[in-house]
């Protein structure tokens, strides 16, 4: 697996197909596919295009996404279309189809191709092909088996890690969207070899799910790890927090693939109340990568779209180990950055409710769960990478009072 | 300074809707400027405990405990005190949204979503910080979890796949998914490929004057050499040179086919002036409805096209004009508002009187002294809040101590002689509050409830009742209950009256009085949404009700001899050790019950006398009036039928008058 020199620069491989962007969920709908093709028309306009492998996925059918999803679900999206949406009034309701999750012309094929890429990505990481696969039409962590909901239709994340289980013994997922990745957590609530890590804005807040106190169940006891957060997290304390979970969840499950949902919506955005820059954002990726495992990175919310386009750049950027200058080269959607055209955004105001002292609890509390977890089920010990135990790994990160 | 006073959507804040009540508690959604140049701001709405029912509050402290156990025991030990206090910390969420003048906010608050991890005793040490963990809906009444949950079952999990080979890819080929179309390791310099760019370039340029269309669009040279440098002929020159496997010659080749140079067009390049003008018409006619956008103006566009046209549109000229107006439009909505620091004073403060105590203590502290005093509770009520107490009443919503530690400071504070002021009164001394009847209550008065008590007659006051008619008017006394009755004059007469008229029986038949279990289920029927717990928590007062009015209200009673341990103390002893079972409640958890607040106990009632009411009183015979004052829920038998004004109605049966709090 010795593919790359570690810290540094990264074999990426990047999905993408451009009728993504023409996907439109419905006038005054949040989510809006159009940010995949900034994000892409960026990449291009900073050369970065040029660095990575270029992928145009394939659909992924019918049967590839009933290996999650129940038949008559996925038979249902494959019919339903704006014209003949009146003869599907009961399922429609059934599925949660209709309101948040409306039904758009090509919704079908916005499904196939965001799972097609997460699917491929997974594939070229069990093939050894790649350290990172990236596809930002993916991470539609809200979708269920049977059902709709927050905007995503088809769990293209379940789809990739069930492909990448196929030859990994564990895979991490870690999902830094503002939302809780409710629909990742259910899939594989009951299995210790996927475990779920997911820190979201918890309280009065889509999905609702995302207590401290859901541990998972059955097999998966203590293998989904939920850090609940409230308004207002910026850069150092979300730093302060995600590099010592991780360090720890990384040393005590020791996965072989890590699938990270890279939702924007976590940075000041339109329905987000987190206050993250794109830099503070990247960090978690920068993070990730020091333990050299192969990382399927996936999109996921975000709907402040030039900064979406901003931080999927600069993320594409990172796992490339490539500098940019925060300088946005000119492109099609140039108009949109203004009137500061660069890339890097600052961070507001706002208060950060999030007090050292809260942070600090929930973070003892999530380390006693994974306490119970044995290490590394099914699989010997193993040393960790010695990179990755550098840094901020400790709990003195935090504890130390000089430290703000 | 002024950033505390800058508010912000998003931010919790103190409303003041009336001055006297305490401040409600809101987070601001949307900050609007109205047409008259105000701001008004749309928030949603916190309950506080005070707000809702004595039956959900039940299901509130059910939560709380559960939540209690998974919490640090260190954190939920509480006194009775911090259990009072934490109680006006905590808040209900709710969906409910209200419009309010920014002019009425009155500070920041904080208010989180409690997490087992916290202290609660965090929330106590720090002001203006508020905890919830339930959603309280105002028209279901109905507390809920403001947690959702993971569901578990094979409807919910994905099926684990075996694991194939843990080595990684066993090198059967899977059919492929996906196509590639750049490939970085080539054989070309970053410099070769930045050459071929210019060449594809400049064959589009050229391909633009060849082109009818475009060069009528585009006349001038620089125009077409930006048109042809758009995202799509780069994008397009990468896969034409992957496609033509990074060999230079065959690509440029394939840049100049037979049918001549490439020309590659986006949707903003392809459309027409007048299709641009039938999609703007339609914008504005239709909004961003793409869907009726194609069936009504442009039915030869596919919704993909019509997509992109629109998102590349917004870049142009015509956009930022439009989007300029929309800006103008849009002023009104306000991302954040000034509000300065509310200095008017609060109709409830008194005016100094030489800066002290006129004997009455503060009915929050006792203190007697404070640089402000605020009148609390109904006006001839007289009650009355030093500086901090009335703050503490605005913001949390109910006096610092918990009304026992209050009843006991309180009871010494009497025995010093301190406070000559009597602080139990009937409760019919407060004002009179028009019942409307229903569900919908009174307008809420804000008070704490009066401590019941009632009151025994002895064998030598019901003698001085019938004896002493020239010194003792009933009637005269029982209208005036704050006058001093002189009892030693009454003992006096008594003695005269006893010895020259020894006829008169000392003996009194013993009253049979019901048993307190049929008075719970009258006044329930009275009061039906009177909760079994409630009534059980008035019970449980009596005892110290009763021993109150023997201290505080000797003057009242006609002897100031031996109050025995009151009759319905007695009973309700014993018929709860009997039969305990009918006031038992079943869901409540008693054990870790949070301490009762003032402003939580239940309601009294009051009776207000209309005219009507007094002229029917004085139509009934006197010993009809006195069966009825002592059987309030019995109907007069001897109602007079006659010479009643309005004709005789129902109206008669007294209604319980509802003060809430
Ligand atoms: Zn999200």
């Amino acid at each position: 697996m010795a593919l790359s020199n570690p810290g540094g620069s990264r074999k990426v491989c990047y999905y993408y197909d451009s009728d993504i962007g023409n996907n439109y969920y419905g006038q005054g709908h949040p989510m809006k596919p159009h940010r995949i093709r900034m994000t892409h028309n960026l990449l291009l306009n900073y050369g970065l295009y040029r660095k990575m492998e270029i992928y145009r996925p394939h659909k992924c059918n019918a049967e590839e996404m009933s290996r999650y999803h129940s038949d008559d679900y996925i038979k249902f999206l494959r019919s339903i279309r704006p014209d003949n949406m009146s003869e599907y009034t009961k399922q429609m309701q059934r599925f949660n189809v209709g309101e948040d999750c409306p039904v758009f012309d090509g919704l079908y094929e916005f499904c196939q191709l965001s799972g097609g890429g997460s699917i491929a990505g997974a594939v070229k990481i069990n093939k050894h092909q790649t350290d990172i696969a990236i596809n930002w039409a993916g991470g539609l962590h809200h979708a269920k088996k049977s059902e709709a909901s927050g905007f995503c239709y088809v769990n293209d994340i379940v789809l990739a890690i069930l492909e990448l289980l196929k030859y990994h013994q564990r895979v991490l997922y870690i999902d830094i969207d503002i939302h809780h990745g409710d629909g990742v957590e259910e899939a594989f609530y009951t299995t210790d070899r996927v475990m779920t890590v997911s820190f979201h804005k918890y309280g009065e807040y889509f999905p609702g799910t995302g207590d401290l106190r859901d541990i998972g169940a059955g097999k998966g006891k203590y293998y989904a790890l939920n850090f609940p957060l409230r308004d207002g997290m910026d850069d150092e304390c979300y730093e302060q927090i995600f590099q010592p979970v991780i360090t720890k969840v990384m040393e005590y499950y020791q996965p072989s693939a890590v699938v990270l949902q890279c939702g924007a919506d976590s940075l000041g955005d339109r329905l987000g109340c987190f206050n993250l820059t794109v830099k503070g954002h990247a960090k978690c990726l920068e993070y990730v990568k020091k333990f050299n495992v192969p990382i399927l990175m996936l999109g996921g919310g975000g709907y402040t779209i030039r900064n979406v386009a901003r931080c999927w750049t600069y993320e594409t950027a990172v796992a490339l180990g490539q500098e940019i200058p925060n300088e946005l080269p000119y492109n099609d959607y140039f108009e949109y950055f203004g009137p500061d055209f660069k890339l890097h955004i600052s961070p507001s105001n706002m208060s950060n409710q999030n007090t050292m002292e809260y942070l600090q609890k929930i973070r003892q509390r999530l380390f006693e769960n994974l306490r119970m977890l044995p290490h590394a089920p099914g699989v010997q010990m193993q040393d960790i990478p010695p990179d990755a135990v550098v840094s901020g790994s400790d709990d003195e990160a935090m504890d130390d009072p000089d430290k703000k | 300074m002024a950033s505390s006073n800058m508010y912000r959507i998003g931010d919790y804040v103190y409303f003041e809707n009336s001055p006297s009540n305490p401040y409600s508690i809101r987070r601001i959604e949307e900050l609007n400027k109205t047409s008259s140049g105000n701001v008004e701001a749309k928030v949603i709405c916190f309950y506080r405990r005070r707000d809702i029912s004595n039956s959900l509050l039940l299901l509130a402290d059910k939560h709380a405990k559960d939540m209690e156990e998974d919490m640090d025991e260190a954190s939920t030990d509480l006194s009775e005190n911090e259990r009072h206090q934490l109680n006006h910390k905590e808040l209900y969420l709710s969906r409910q949204l209200d419009s309010l003048p920014a002019t009425y906010i009155r500070g920041k608050c904080s208010v989180t979503l409690l997490n087992e991890t916290e202290d609660l005793k965090s929330y106590l040490n720090k002001s203006d910080t508020f905890f919830y963990s339930l959603v309280y809906d105002p028209a279901q009444k109905t507390l809920l979890a403001d947690r959702g949950e993971i569901r578990v079952g094979c409807k919910y999990q994905a099926e684990i796949p075996p694991l194939i080979n843990e080595n990684g890819y066993d090198g059967k080929e899977d059919e492929s998914r996906e196509e590639m179309v750049w490939n970085p390791n080539n054989e070309l310099s970053k410099q070769q490929v930045d050459q071929f760019m210019v060449i594809s370039r400049s064959v589009g340029t050229f391909a633009r004057a060849l082109d009818c269309n475009s060069s009528i669009r585009q006349p001038a040279l620089h125009v077409s050499a930006a048109a042809a440098s758009r995202d799509i002929t780069l994008f397009h020159t990468l896969t034409c040179l992957h496609k033509n496997k990074y060999n230079i010659a065959d690509a440029i080749s394939s840049l100049v086919p037979k049918t001549g140079p490439m020309l590659c067009k986006d949707e903003m390049e392809d459309w027409s002036p007048s299709e641009a003008n039938l999609f703007e018409e339609a914008l504005e006619k239709y909004g961003k409805d793409f869907l009726d956008i194609k069936q009504d103006f442009l039915p030869w566009k596919t919704i993909a096209s019509i997509v992109e046209y629109y998102y590349m549109w917004k870049t142009s000229d015509r956009y930022v004009q439009q989007k300029k107006l929309k800006a103008a439009e849009a002023e009104g909505k306000l991302k954040q508002v000034y509000i300065p620091n509310y200095n008017k004073p609060n109709p409830n403060l008194i005016k100094p009187v030489n800066g002290e105590s006129n004997g009455k203590a503060c009915e929050g502290c006792f203190c007697t002294s404070s640089f402000q005093w605020y009148t609390w509770g109904p006006p001839n009520m007289g009650c009355r809040l030093c500086a901090t107490c009335w703050m503490y009443w605005k913001k949390y919503g109910g006096l610092k101590m918990p009304p026992s530690s209050r009843l006991e400071r309180m009871h010494n504070h009497k025995i010093k002689g301190t406070d000559k002021e009597l602080r139990y009164r009937p409760p019919n001394s407060g004002v009179a509050i028009v019942a409307t009847g229903g569900p919908h209550r009174a307008q809420r008065i804000s008070h704490k409830t009066k401590q019941a008590f009632f009151l025994n007659a002895t064998k030598l006051t019901r003698l001085a009742r019938r004896l002493c008619n020239e010194t003792f008017s009933i009637r005269h006394y029982s209208r005036r209950p704050f006058e001093a009755i002189n009892i030693a004059a009454i003992k006096a007469e008594c003695q005269v009256r006893l010895s020259s008229s020894p006829k008169v029986t000392t003996k009194f038949p013993q009253k049979k009085w019901p048993p307190l279990s049929v008075v719970v289920v009258r006044l329930l029927t009275l009061r039906p949404q009177l909760t079994h717990q409630s009534v059980k928590k008035s019970l449980s007062k009596i005892k110290t009700s009763v021993e109150v009015a023997t201290n505080n209200n000797h003057h009242l009673l006609p002897s100031s001899g031996s109050l025995k341990r009151s009759h319905h103390n007695g009973i309700a002893g014993q018929k709860m050790g009997d039969n305990g079972s009918i006031y038992r409640v079943s869901n409540g958890p008693q054990k870790k019950k949070r301490c009762l607040n003032s402003t939580d106990a239940s309601d009294d009632m009051l009776f207000v006398c209309t005219d009507r009411i007094r002229d029917i009183r004085k139509r009934i015979k006197s010993s009809d009036q006195r069966s009825a004052a002592r059987k309030p829920t019995k109907f007069l038998i001897n109602m007079p039928k006659f010479a009643m004004k309005p004709p005789p109605t129902k109206h008669i049966n007294p209604e319980p008058i509802v003060i809430d709090d």
